[in-house]
């Protein structure tokens, strides 16, 4: 079912493993040349510029190509007939993407990609021009059937290719669905997280059997992803676009959703995270290791308009003081133990791989930290205006 | 075969010691799992959240509170932290450098932040070079650049560089709405100066492994100012020349050095370039679609024969 054969994916994956070991010293040179020729793969890959390059391109050329065809052959057709060569057209980017990695044995290249990701959208704008556009009174309650198609196959294409993105597509796709069933908030809230609870259920046994091989981080990120989908789903203050507008101020929004509700899910959005980090440090997973510490501050963060209470201007001083003495005092706790090592885990570094991830993330964010950390300033004081940080030097060029 | 397996098997046929596959084994399974990455996120956005909520706390609370009374805490933050860094780094070296304790990034570059801060407050308060914000930012950037340089940060090293930008009138946030002759040439100057710096720091083996960063920056508003001057400017043809060369330029350095995110640069802002001069005045809707059917083929096909022949894997 899955079109690259694990024999492939495998030795792929022992290739970066013996080029990541070459890099940080812990193989010579001599070795890993030797070692190398036992990891020669049919696949060819490319590195993440490349790739992505080769995305945008085959995407606009696959969006060109098909407006193209309409505006050659088909003068103003009508909805039903853009939605038929839409489908076929899917069908059409399905097969090339097929072809790419059958025939050019093409891996995380981009131009495979780019295909697969256009058959779901052409597929998706196919089958709703096709079945639902053109005829006039068509139930709504079975246009449920186009994000319903849109996540299986992003799911199939997740699957399939093992491309991580088409995971967290496919419970997008999901979010649409409860709204075609029924008007009511609270109970679209609770279909969705049924449907990534049911996602859970699925994954979590499939993924005890891939311990230590090549797919286990595509399930841990799949399993990370359903998490925190949960967990957005049951934080009003986030997953409802409706109360964005009413962010930080004192007001309790219930009254969209019956108050048992509300605040079993505030209940719910203090009980998962601990949860999360529970399982992700059990499993020793980073990926929900992340989204627990993720959920933890949004919790926090979100906790005072749940609560309507009113933020104060101090609370992200005390979040900051709290997430670097949560830091000090993990990282303390665990140099403090045996070899640096305690439970299996430690706050040492131990690839190359972590040091050039912060090097690259260092600069960036160091980049676009000036214009993120200011914030405007209060119309309460119409005379003194501070803040607004607009460009580089931490705000300093800001409007005062 | 999993990587595991592979191991015990390279160990029977003694590619590798026992020692060795042991340890590789244990580095493959994540044994010990380390957290060190996590780690310091979590001091950065906790650095983040503190600066912010002091931004947003002055800015509320100064009337109330007072000068001195602000005024003093700023200082009294700015000061542990500068102190903290003095104090414990080690002998300044050229080459690239640990950092002497594993807060101590953190703890310089939350001491930028609150001097940006204190900056803005006093100047805003009394006026110290009466509204003279340019002076504030060069100043602040020579600083900036001193503390990445002695204390090997690139995080303080980016604060400089953005701070810099500041100073030549880059303000990102303002971008969009001053594409004008004056905001490009003072990209361009900007970029040259960059560049001419971080190439003599680079040759005088200066924490050579800052210029990826000096290159990416200077590389992104450089195709930024010329893209402006291909789009807005009375002398496209001459911002297109600009525009090939550039492209031209990077693309090789790409390839040499074998950096992809430069080849990445040269194809994606050379074909947004190139493509607006081409079809801007176009009104031939199947001439339009045609050209980006066949224009993103050939850049394909182009790239194809690079991945081929420079490309590597991650």
């Amino acid at each position: 079912m899955r079109i690259y054969k694990e024999s492939s994916e495998e030795t792929l994956r022992a290739r970066k493993f013996l080029t990541q070991w070459t890099r940080d010293g812990y193989l010579s040179e001599e070795r890993y040349e030797r070692l190398e020729q036992d990891t020669v793969s049919d696949l060819r890959s490319t590195n993440i510029f490349l790739r992505l390059v080769f995305f945008f391109f085959t995407v606009i050329g696959a969006a060109a190509v098909v407006a193209l065809f309409f505006t050659i052959f088909l003068s103003r057709p009508s909805q039903q007939t853009t939605g038929i060569f839409l489908s076929i057209f899917a069908a059409v980017s399905y097969t090339a993407a097929e072809v790419a990695v059958s025939q050019a044995r093409l891996y995380r290249y981009g131009i495979e990609e780019a295909l697969a990701v256009c058959s779901v959208a052409f597929l998706c704008a196919g089958l709703g021009l096709a079945f639902f556009s053109a005829v006039p009174y068509s139930s709504r309650e079975i246009e449920f059937v186009i994000p319903a198609v849109g996540a299986i196959a992003s799911l199939w294409i997740w699957y399939r290719f093992n491309l991580w993105y088409a995971f967290p597509a496919a419970m997008i796709f999901a979010i649409f669905l409860p709204g075609y069933w029924t008007p009511s908030h609270s109970t679209q809230h609770v279909f969705i997280s049924v449907f990534y609870a049911a996602g859970l259920i699925c994954i979590v046994p499939v993924r005890s059997r891939h311990r230590f091989d090549y797919l286990e981080k595509a399930y841990s990120a799949s399993e990370a992803f359903l998490w925190l989908g949960i967990y957005l789903v049951f934080n009003l203050k986030i997953s409802d676009f409706r109360l964005l507008s009413h962010w930080g101020s004192a007001t309790r929004f219930t009254s969209e959703f019956a108050e048992p509700f509300y605040w079993t899910t505030w209940v719910l959005i203090w009980c998962l995270p601990p949860l999360i980090l529970k399982r992700g440090v059990r499993k020793k997973d980073r990926f929900i290791i992340a989204v627990g510490a993720i959920t933890t501050v949004l919790t926090l963060v979100t906790n005072k308009p749940y609560l309507g209470w009113q933020r104060h201007t101090w609370d992200p001083m005390l979040l900051g003081i709290a997430l670097t003495g949560v830091a000090l005092f993990l990282r303390r706790w665990l140099a403090l133990g045996p070899n640096g090592v305690r439970h299996g885990f430690t706050a040492a570094r131990l690839t190359g791989k972590d040091k050039h991830t912060m090097s690259v993330g260092s600069a960036v964010l160091g980049l676009i930290t000036p214009q993120s950390i200011t914030p405007d300033s209060q119309p309460t004081n119409p005379d003194f205006r501070f803040g607004g940080g607009g460009s580089g030097g931490g705000g300093a060029t800001g409007d005062y | 075969m999993t990587i595991l397996a592979r191991l015990e098997l390279w160990k029977e046929q003694g590619a590798i010691s026992t020692e060795q596959q042991a340890h590789l084994a244990s580095l493959s399974r994540e044994e010990p799992f380390s957290l060190s990455l996590e780690l310091n996120l979590l001091l950065y956005a906790g650095v983040l959240a503190f600066v912010a909520g002091l931004g947003w706390s002055i800015s509320t609370w100064s009337q109330q509170l007072g000068d001195v009374l602000i005024v003093t805490s700023i200082s009294v933050i700015l000061a542990a932290s500068f102190w903290y860094c003095f104090s414990r780094a080690a002998a300044w070296s050229g080459a690239e450098t640990a950092s002497p304790t594993p807060i101590f990034d953190y703890v310089l570059y939350l001491g930028c932040l609150v001097w940006c801060v204190e900056l803005a407050y006093l100047e805003n308060r009394f006026h110290v070079l009466s509204g003279q914000w340019d002076l504030y930012l060069l100043a602040t950037a020579l600083l900036f650049f001193l503390l990445a340089y002695r204390y090997d940060n690139r995080f303080v090293l980016s604060l400089a560089l953005s701070s810099l930008a500041g100073w030549f009138g880059l303000t990102i946030s303002h971008w969009p709405s001053h594409q004008d002759a004056t905001y490009r040439q003072y990209a361009l100057v900007y970029c040259l100066v960059v560049d001419t710096v971080g190439a003599i720091l680079h040759r005088l083996q200066l924490k050579p492994h800052f210029s990826t960063t000096y290159l990416n920056v200077t590389a992104n508003v450089l195709f930024w100012a010329i893209l402006s001057g291909v789009f807005d400017s009375q002398d496209r043809g001459l911002w297109l020349v600009g525009l090939l060369i550039a492209c031209a330029a990077c693309l090789v350095w790409g390839l040499k050095r074998r950096q992809f995110a430069f080849v990445a640069y040269a194809a994606i802002y050379g074909y947004v370039g190139v493509s607006w001069m081409l079809i801007r005045n176009a009104s031939d809707s199947t001439f339009i679609l045609a050209y980006f059917v066949f224009t993103a083929i050939a850049m394909i096909v182009i790239l194809l024969q690079i991945a081929r022949r420079f490309g590597r894997p991650e």
